[in-house]
């Protein structure tokens, strides 16, 4: 039961982040955001997999862990370029 | 409930502090530098804190080889693009905000 | 005991849906291009975790893969070709291709 709560007040926390992605200045505070939703998401994965009993959700977890960074690496490396004119900076 | 359960459960609480430290963070901090401090450093703590209570808890070693695994992934990626983000923020010209 | 673990499970399933739907609507109208990605990004995610809900925990290692690990990312370099290549269409006399760190 309380691992339940724990992962409610996880899925909060991820809505809370969900206001930077509307109204963040910058593309790279939206990007973050999507980044706390990987944090948060693993987070929330590891709490479950304790709260329903089903240990094979840690491997889903480190499926997570390996992909929540290549979203970051390609806005760094393919959209956020460095000399840009850019219309979203 | 014997020991290992209690002690895990106030390390998971303890997670909760760093997870709802790091959300308020990204929220409230002025400027793209400070909330990258407080998503990458924040997050990765109370993730630390979460997977210590639960590998405390678990049963058996291949699960919490899984655990430190996972944390360890998530210490790089994160600190990898932390410093991405923040290199390409500073060739951008984002000032940051104590210079301002 | 029961009870109240069924409360707090189906408040987290009622707030995981509507979130979802939430998030659906978002990345269909909003304007911004990169904020629909964003959006996708993070409906991928969560939508494996409605997986898990659903005790279905292969789909959502499929989900967490290819929703948000992959698509995302191609839909970030396909945005950035998109934008030049409108750049350069309203050029009229386009420069030559500046070689940036490739």
């Amino acid at each position: 039961m309380i691992y339940n709560g724990v992962a409610l007040f996880l899925l909060l926390t991820v809505i809370a982040g969900m206001v930077r992605i509307i109204k963040g200045p910058t593309v790279a505070d939206r990007m973050m955001a999507a980044q706390l939703f990987g944090t948060c998401g693993l987070a929330i994965l590891l709490v479950l997999a304790r709260g329903m009993d089903m240990p094979e959700l840690i491997d889903i977890a480190l499926a997570f862990s390996l992909l929540a960074t290549l979203a970051t690496m390609t806005f760094v490396r393919r959209t956020w370029y460095k000399g840009d004119d850019d219309e979203h900076s | 409930m014997n020991i290992h359960e209690s002690v895990g459960l106030f390390f998971i609480a303890a997670a909760m502090v760093f997870f709802l430290s790091g959300t308020m963070g990204l929220l409230r901090f002025p400027d793209i530098y400070t909330r990258l401090h407080a998503l990458t450093k924040a997050d990765n703590v109370g993730l630390g804190l979460l997977i210590l209570g639960l590998s405390l808890q678990a049963t058996d070693w291949l699960t919490v080889a899984k655990l430190i695994l996972i944390w360890l992934l998530v210490l790089l990626a994160s600190s990898t693009s932390c410093h991405l983000v923040a290199r390409r923020a500073l060739q951008k010209g984002i000032k940051p905000w104590a210079l301002k | 005991m029961g009870f109240e673990m069924t409360i707090i499970i189906t408040c987290f399933d009622i707030l995981l849906a509507g979130t979802l739907l939430w998030l659906a609507w978002q990345l269909l109208r909003s304007a911004n291009i990169f904020k629909a990605i964003i959006f996708f990004i993070s409906f991928g995610l969560l939508m494996s975790i409605a997986w898990v809900r659903m005790h279905a925990p292969d789909v959502a290692l499929a989900e967490a893969a290819i929703g948000a690990g992959l698509t995302g990312p191609l839909f970030l370099a396909a945005l950035r070709r998109m934008e030049r290549k409108q750049r350069k269409e309203r050029r009229i006399n386009p420069p030559e291709e500046r070689n940036e760190n490739g």
